[in-house]
């Protein structure tokens, strides 16, 4: 099981410590790592996602910029490019299928957008080998977990984690650690997802101690630390020194 | 539960729009369209949102000739719908109350909403006191500087007010973190959208309770002056007002009109016109016609009116224009405030820096030929007086 799916602002603290941050997080045994876009309007994010966001901005890692920053990097784990549409939109499939071929990118997470409302463009990238990972929220249904699931589809074993697994979010909300989280509705949820699903679970939202990372690990399911990760390496903490604590535990 | 949206979710040959919401709030919003369709067949709720509206909003609004300013304009007439005389004193109480009422209805305790003028928190704190809801309004502290008297309206009302710091301190922050705040809560709580914005249901819905203003309009020109007008007009920040006015008259013969703000420069940043500076892309649940720069990200925006300082039009309201069933204009800010000092000195009417930029187009309106109009006052001025006396230097 991959222990840690960790969540990067791509240009926090800068567009060119981003290959050395990609480097030592694979060294550290990472397999799968997010790697936010920034956004002008995080309407998903809490106030440490926003501002690494409209810091790096103000940086200037646009969009382009940042996937120019990947390109040919080998000395990387498998990429999650997490992102809203609108960026994406203004690129447009051709061209932004053109600047992720050379990248360590697999898949895309893409807060707002919703299964069915593009259907063209994701279907497009899909086939170019950028499915957009399912997002399960405590609101969703069983019925539209079925749904989401059939609609954004398991390629099968073969394939890289990144590209296979669902993201189960712990709680209400946006991203941000909590004062404490209630992980009792969420292993209910991992438990309820396992009779309907046999893809890989990474549950995130609001999850940044050690025991809380255990208890989703005991779950079966891989923690995602984002916020608490973005926040210490602003501090000018190394990514070692980071990682390292979170990736201990119940492996 | 709803797994699947049965009201059309697009607009125009565009296909403008749509529901692009985080999968948190993917279920409330199946729901709210649920609840608010069975709320539309439900006798007893039109029922009561009419007494309300009667008799709590003052509807219906009265429609008032303006001949003076028509004779100085060079109009044969000039028709006022007046939203400015509702309770709270805009349009903004239509929807507001009607989505208060349904959000009762589903069982909701909690009220969000956003505000950029203060009219849609205010609005929304006073329907929430009346039916006895908790209310949390997000603002940008810009606009609660701009707008002072609405925020101690919305806390009289006891309505918590939340300043947003973020950005420019105006509406698209307090939209960005009303949002987050309703992802959050959605378990209990209804976010009472004030334009006709964001993900579907919204849109749809805010335009249905709006479209009072532009029924009652079109029976009062007629009883008034026997026959339509040649044109119609009203401001548009989002496009509640804009849509409400315009919608019962796309049947017939005549001229619609929105007037977007024109700030005080036509480079991005520098305005609000979205219709000839925007291009379609994604903001807060819809595609539209959206000021963004070359990546995708949100271009700031000017205007000296709070309610129409947004970087996206209605999605509706942009595909109406786009198709053509629609003109849209923009007016400066200065040329917003001639208009409101027009009004002021022929008529006796103070109103709001939004509705002023309907007035500020009237002169070319007139230049074209129009003898007859018809303008959505959307709101009354009392909130802008700061801002009218610095600038007028009265």
């Amino acid at each position: 099981m991959n222990p840690l799916l960790p969540f990067l602002m791509a240009g926090d603290p800068s567009l060119e410590a981003l290959p050395v941050q990609l480097s030592e997080a694979r060294s550290l045994g990472i397999e799968a790592l997010e790697l936010g876009l920034p956004h002008s309007d995080p309407i998903a994010d809490g106030p440490v996602l926003q501002a690494a966001a409209h810091r790096a901005i103000g940086r200037g890692a646009t969009p382009v910029r940042v996937l120019q920053t990947l390109a040919g990097l080998k000395d990387s784990p498998d990429l999650i490019l997490f992102t809203y549409l609108n960026p994406l939109l203004q690129i447009g499939a051709e061209r932004l299928k053109t600047l992720l071929a050379p990248t360590p990118v697999k898949a895309l997470l893409v807060v707002d957008l919703p299964f069915g409302e593009e259907p063209a463009f994701e279907a497009d990238l899909r086939a170019a080998g950028y499915p957009m990972v399912p997002l399960l929220a405590p609101t969703t249904t069983l019925d539209r977990a079925r749904q989401v699931l059939a609609e954004r589809p398991d390629p099968g074993p073969a394939a890289p984690f990144a590209q296979r697994f669902a993201y189960v979010v712990a709680r209400l909300g946006v991203t941000g650690t909590a004062q404490s989280t209630d992980l009792a509705p969420v292993r209910e949820r991992v438990t309820q997802l396992r009779d309907i699903s046999s893809r890989p679970l990474a549950v995130g939202f609001g999850l940044s101690d050690a025991a809380s990372l255990a208890a989703v690990r005991a779950m079966g399911a891989t923690p995602v630390v984002g916020s608490a990760l973005v926040r210490e390496l602003a501090e000018g903490k190394s990514m070692a020194a980071c990682l390292s604590p979170l990736m201990d535990g119940d492996l | 539960m709803t797994d699947a949206f049965a009201l059309p979710t697009r607009f125009g040959a565009e296909s403008l729009g749509g529901c692009y919401a985080p999968e948190t709030l993917m279920q409330p919003l199946l729901d709210l369209e649920a609840a608010f369709r069975s709320a539309l067949a439900d006798p007893a709720f039109q029922a009561e949102l009419k007494a309300e509206l009667r008799h709590f909003v003052g509807r219906p609004t009265p429609l008032t000739a303006a001949p003076r300013l028509a004779a100085e304009l060079g109009f044969k007439a000039l028709y006022l719908k007046r939203e400015d005389l509702t309770h709270t004193g805009a349009h903004k109480i239509n929807n507001a109350l009607a989505q208060a009422l349904l959000a009762r209805r589903m069982g909701k305790t909690e009220i969000i909403a956003e505000t950029g003028a203060g009219q849609h928190g205010v609005a929304t704190a006073a329907a929430c006191a009346r039916l006895g809801l908790a209310c949390t309004v997000y603002m940008g502290v810009t606009d609660m500087a701009r707008q002072a008297p609405n925020v101690a309206r919305m806390r009289l009302f006891g309505t918590k007010v939340v300043p947003v710091e973020a950005g420019q301190g105006t509406l698209k922050e307090a939209v960005n973190e009303a949002l987050r705040a309703w992802a959050g809560r959605c378990d209990h709580a209804h976010y009472i959208l004030g334009s006709a914005l964001g993900p579907h249901p919204f849109p749809t819905l805010v335009r249905t309770f709006q479209t009072v203003i532009g029924e009652e309009a079109r029976a009062q020109v007629l009883e008034q002056a026997g026959a339509l007008p040649e044109a119609v007009i009203a401001c548009a920040g989002g496009g509640s007002n804009g849509l409400g006015l315009l919608v019962p008259f796309l049947g017939d013969p005549l001229r619609r009109l929105a007037v977007e703000a024109g700030g005080h420069g036509r480079a991005l940043g520098e305005h609000a016109a979205r219709l000839d500076g925007g291009r379609a892309g994604v903001l807060h649940g819809c595609k539209t016609l959206l000021l963004q720069d070359e990546h995708g990200h949100t271009a700031e925006t000017a205007s000296i009116s709070a309610g129409l300082d947004y970087p996206a039009l209605g999605p509706e309201l942009a595909a109406l224009a786009l198709d053509g069933k629609l003109e849209v204009r923009r007016a400066s800010d200065d040329e917003a405030l001639a208009g409101a000092r027009l009004l002021c000195e022929r008529e006796g009417i103070l109103p709001a820096l939004e509705s002023s930029h309907a007035l500020a187009a009237l002169p070319a309106l007139a230049a074209e030929g129009a003898a007859t109009v018809l303008l959505g006052l959307s709101g009354r001025g009392d909130k802008d007086l700061s801002t009218y006396q610095s600038r007028m230097e009265i």
